[in-house]
């Protein structure tokens, strides 16, 4: 009898959810997770806590590996997917190793977003996302007096509080278009605003960057629109997360700003699934695709996937947790209620 | 930004590594062991090398390259890899499990084609493990227009992921190229720098290792020697006039050898069409006074066991080196193993007494190789010299013998001289040696056969004659045991929690066990005989006693040399008796005396 091979593409919540409904509902499949990091799955909220030394790397660790290998998932990590043909039912390695499946969950996050107005200085931008990018960052920190931060997403604000907390000299560019796909709403910014100050932040608001530069690697120079020039040792680019598909172009997926997927997170093939942030999850109510963000809505979306790769039927379900708390700053998810209100 | 500061964390300075490089055979693995061998050697680390390869001839079989390179003297090639360069990733898949959890594969990123799902070294790449993906081939290809210099490619890697001194790599490689022509030096070095050039670029280091091109100049000289050279060294200094062998596995390279060298000397070495040839060569030597050796592996010395037991009976000096490998039968011709010593002691019909020595180390194949023609001569009788695979083919930096053949390269004493009268060639003496003589010499003539034979060599059958000859043939065992150094204990003195006892090549990882266990608070000894027949039984039963638990620690499945000991010393033993195939881990041993104390 010929066993389920089910590949999970991804590692993080919505990934480990989906592996541990999978292996509950058909004990004797194959399960393999393939993620581009090196790293256990772990958790990002505590990145910023790492970076200040207040949390050890393995405090990071939501699982052992001894946790997969009791459930025989098999994980491969930093190994990259480069291209997909999903009529055939593969996946094609960076490493060159082709992979087969019989269901493909497509869980595979965000990447760092740098607006296009900044590409010419983008090199120059360091990134929050990873734990590798908390290590470096770790590992530089002494040599770090003044920090810029760009965008200004709920990612960074945890990030410029914590810190602004050291004595470090915190200044953060606020940018109405990283909050995506939440809403920065006048009353959210200036909360925003208030919040970032009162814990030391020094908030600098209507104000764009216009160029980055550098005399070394280490130390670096802001130029605004307005004028100002911002000496710093690092530049912090926090544009908000767009949706990791640039290897799936030309695959045949319907593809918006995520991947497309029906109510039970299938895509435009059978066999292939998406969930969390990679995912624009249609809603029969609304009659348009919303996308999820955070922790508790990537879990749940992630343990629907696994039931529906085993063959369930359950529904995404109505629109993800409405509301996401960041720094005593409460967000709404109202990006699809904007499109649903249409 | 420094390569340090790029990867985040902070790197520690390594002074032991273990590196494997793996590929099919032809894909120059072996040859790339060697320059790293020669590279860190010359910036001043020991290193021991053990590599392992197919008995079949190129394009078959995995072929692997293993050495480990450290600060301080090294005893065993160490367990499992910290570092696995993978030159083909199916053979290297299966060498996984010889990797450290934490450890380190260097694998090629750019083959010609996608692989097959689990056919990838690098998709079997495990949380804790760092995979560095460079692409060998098409580096190898841009710098010779081949494939075949991936190896070096990742030499250039390894050099520059560790931080060892990229000169030492190039003067290595030079001189391993030196007889080719100009266009291939220059492009097998573009091959290592292109490897180096990668990876200060490409490739963003998350391991910690880092030797900061750290040197231990050494003073005085010293040599990279494996065993069978060391051995060849050996009968070399011994002034061995003939060597007369039939090619096997491990032994042939000691042929080889003497084959370039022995003729420079005025000696002659001899292919012959089989082993018991190549024994009757040496035996007809030994009886005309030519110093003389064979070198065989288990097979051969099963054939040769009917002239050994001639040598014995009609008294004739012969040496034969025993490169043992996994059996029984053809076995395992590239596999190492401790189980011809059973035949070695005893191997014959009757009782037919021959000193065996095993040396433990590639400096003592040299040194042991000229006490066994000494030995030979002295006592007039064959010597068996174990060797093993993995001895035979270790290689070590280690320091010439200084005095070299002027030690041991002298005759005994014991020649009749004419107008003795009448001349007994067998004369009972209380050390049972004999006045020997020359086959032909006036007044000096003898009968020499297989037949028990009175004191002139004439053949005798009586009772009283066999037990008389019989024991003056053991007397000269008494007497080598007499005239030989006794066995140093090691370790500590006084009352042990453990005494470990061990001989030949596994000597290494019991030593390493030991300074294990004794790191763990307990009071650890050792006995390691060189002269295993006959072996120093009173000394043995002084250090036993000493002993709560007593080990035996050997590579072969039946607890050959614990038979031995357990015969002298009465007691208990706790016998690590295994066939790893490969050298014994000294962890395995930590890991079931442990077992045993709890």
């Amino acid at each position: 009898m010929m066993h389920e091979h089910y590949v999970i593409v991804g590692n993080g919540v919505t990934a480990n959810a989906a592996a541990d409904v999978l292996r509950e509902r058909d004990p004797n499949a194959r399960i393999t997770m393939i993620s581009d990091e090196f790293h256990l799955f772990y958790h990002r909220f505590r990145l910023p806590a790492f970076l200040l030394g207040e949390a050890s790397e393995s405090s990071l660790c939501v699982r052992p590996v001894s946790y997969y290998r009791e459930r025989n998932i098999r994980l491969r990590l930093g190994q990259e997917v480069v291209r997909v043909e999903l009529d055939r039912n593969l996946l094609y390695l960076k490493h060159m190793e082709k992979v087969g499946y019989t269901r493909l969950l497509l869980a595979l996050g965000g990447k760092p977003h740098i607006p296009e107005v900044h590409y010419t200085y983008r090199h120059r931008f360091s990134t929050f996302k990873t734990l590798d990018d908390a290590r470096l960052l770790r590992s530089r920190l002494g040599s770090i007096r003044s920090i810029v931060i760009a965008g200004g997403d709920l990612v960074s604000m945890r990030f410029a509080t914590s810190l602004a907390k050291t004595g470090r000299n915190v200044m953060m560019m606020l940018a109405s278009e990283a909050f995506w796909p939440l809403d920065l709403t006048e009353t959210i910014r200036e909360e925003c605003i208030r919040s970032l100050t009162a814990k030391g932040v020094d908030v600098i608001d209507s104000d764009r960057i216009v160029g980055i530069d550098s005399a070394d690697e280490q130390n670096f120079e802001v130029r605004t629109a307005a004028g100002l020039i911002l000496p710093c040792q690092y530049v912090g680019a926090f544009f908000g997360w767009r949706p990791q598909v640039d290897f799936l172009v030309r695959s045949g997926l319907d593809i918006d700003r995520g991947i497309l997927v029906d109510e039970h997170l299938r895509t435009n093939f059978d066999s292939v699934f998406a969930a969390g942030d990679c995912a624009q999850v249609y809603n029969p109510g609304i009659r348009n695709y919303w996308v999820s963000i955070g922790w508790p809505n990537a879990e749940r979306l992630g343990r629907v996937a696994g039931e529906n790769m085993a063959g369930g039927a359950l529904e995404a379900g109505q629109a993800p947790q409405s509301a996401l708390e960041v720094e005593g700053i409460q967000a709404c998810t109202s990006w699809w209620r904007e499109h649903g209100s249409e | 930004m420094d390569r340090n500061e790029r990867i985040g964390e902070n790197t520690v300075n390594r002074e032991d590594l273990i590196v494997k490089i793996c590929g099919s055979a032809g894909d120059g693995s072996i040859s790339a062991t060697e320059i790293l061998n020669r590279a860190v050697a010359s910036m001043g680390y020991h290193i021991m090398n053990f590599d392992s390869f197919p008995a079949e001839i190129r394009g078959f079989g995995k072929s692997c390259g293993h050495t480990r390179i450290s600060k301080n003297p090294v005893r065993t090639p160490g367990d499992k890899a910290d570092c696995l360069v993978a030159l083909d990733d199916g053979h290297s898949i299966s060498e996984l499990k010889n990797l450290k959890s934490n450890g380190i594969i260097i694998y090629d990123s750019l083959p010609p084609s996608y692989r097959d799902e689990d056919t990838a070294v690098a998709g079997y790449i495990e949380p804790g493990m760092i995979g560095y993906g460079v692409p060998l081939r098409e580096l190898s290809t841009e710098a010779t227009r081949s494939a075949k210099s991936r190896n070096l490619v990742s030499l250039g890697v390894i050099a520059t992921l560790f931080n060892f001194d990229p000169d030492a790599f190039v003067r290595a490689i030079s001189k391993r190229f030196s007889g080719k022509k100009e266009s291939v030096r220059t492009a097998v070095l573009e091959a290592f720098r292109l490897g180096q050039i990668f990876t200060s670029e490409k490739i963003s280091k998350r391991d910690a290792i880092d030797f900061e091109r750290k040197a231990y100049p050494r003073e005085g000289e010293y040599i990279i020697i494996s065993g069978n050279e060391s051995a060849a060294q050996g009968c070399l200094d011994a002034g061995i006039r003939l060597y007369a062998g039939y090619p096997i596995t491990p032994a042939t390279k000691i042929m080889e050898i003497l084959a370039k060298k022995l003729p420079i000397q005025e000696g002659v070495v001899v292919q012959t069409e089989d082993e018991i040839s190549a024994v009757g060569h040496v035996l007809g030597a030994g009886f005309s006074g030519t110093r003389s050796a064979t070198a065989t592996s288990g097979p051969g010395l099963c054939l040769m066991s009917e002239c050994i037991n001639l040598g014995v009976m009609a008294e004739i000096p012969m040496v034969i080196i025993d490169c043992q490998r996994g059996g029984p039968s053809t076995g395992l011709p590239t596999k190492t193993e401790q189980s011809d010593l059973r035949i070695a002691l005893y191997g014959a019909s009757g009782d037919s007494p021959r000193p065996v020595i095993a040396p433990t180390t590639v400096a003592e194949c040299h040194s042991l190789a000229m006490a066994a023609f000494e030995i030979s001569d002295a006592y007039q009788t064959p010597v068996i010299l174990l060797l093993d695979f993995f001895l035979s083919n270790r290689i070590e930096d280690i320091v010439p013998d200084p005095e070299g053949s002027a030690r041991w390269g002298r005759f005994p004493d014991s020649i009749a001289k004419p107008g003795e009268s009448p001349y007994k060639r067998y004369r009972i003496t209380p050390s049972g040696v004999s006045p020997r003589s020359m086959p032909g010499t006036p007044e000096l003539l003898f009968t020499a056969t297989g037949l028990e034979h009175t004191e002139n060599g004439r053949p005798n059958y009586d009772a009283a004659n066999h037990k008389t000859m019989t024991d003056k043939r053991y007397a000269k065992l008494d007497a080598l045991r007499n005239a030989w150094s006794l066995p140093e204990p090691i370790g500590d003195a006084g009352e042990l929690d453990v005494g470990v006892i061990s001989w030949g090549s596994s000597a290494g990882s019991a030593i390493e066990a030991m300074e294990i266990l004794r790191e763990r608070g307990f009071r650890v000894g050792g006995w390691i005989p060189r002269l295993l027949m006959p072996l120093h039984e009173d000394a043995l039963e002084a250090f036993a006693a000493r002993c709560r638990c007593l080990v035996v620690t050997e590579m072969n499945h039946s607890g050959q040399f614990a038979d031995v000991i357990e015969r002298v010393v009465h007691r208990p033993i706790l016998r690590i008796a295994k066939v790893y195939s490969e050298p014994m881990p000294s962890d395995d041993i930590v890991r079931i005396v442990l077992g045993e104390l709890s």
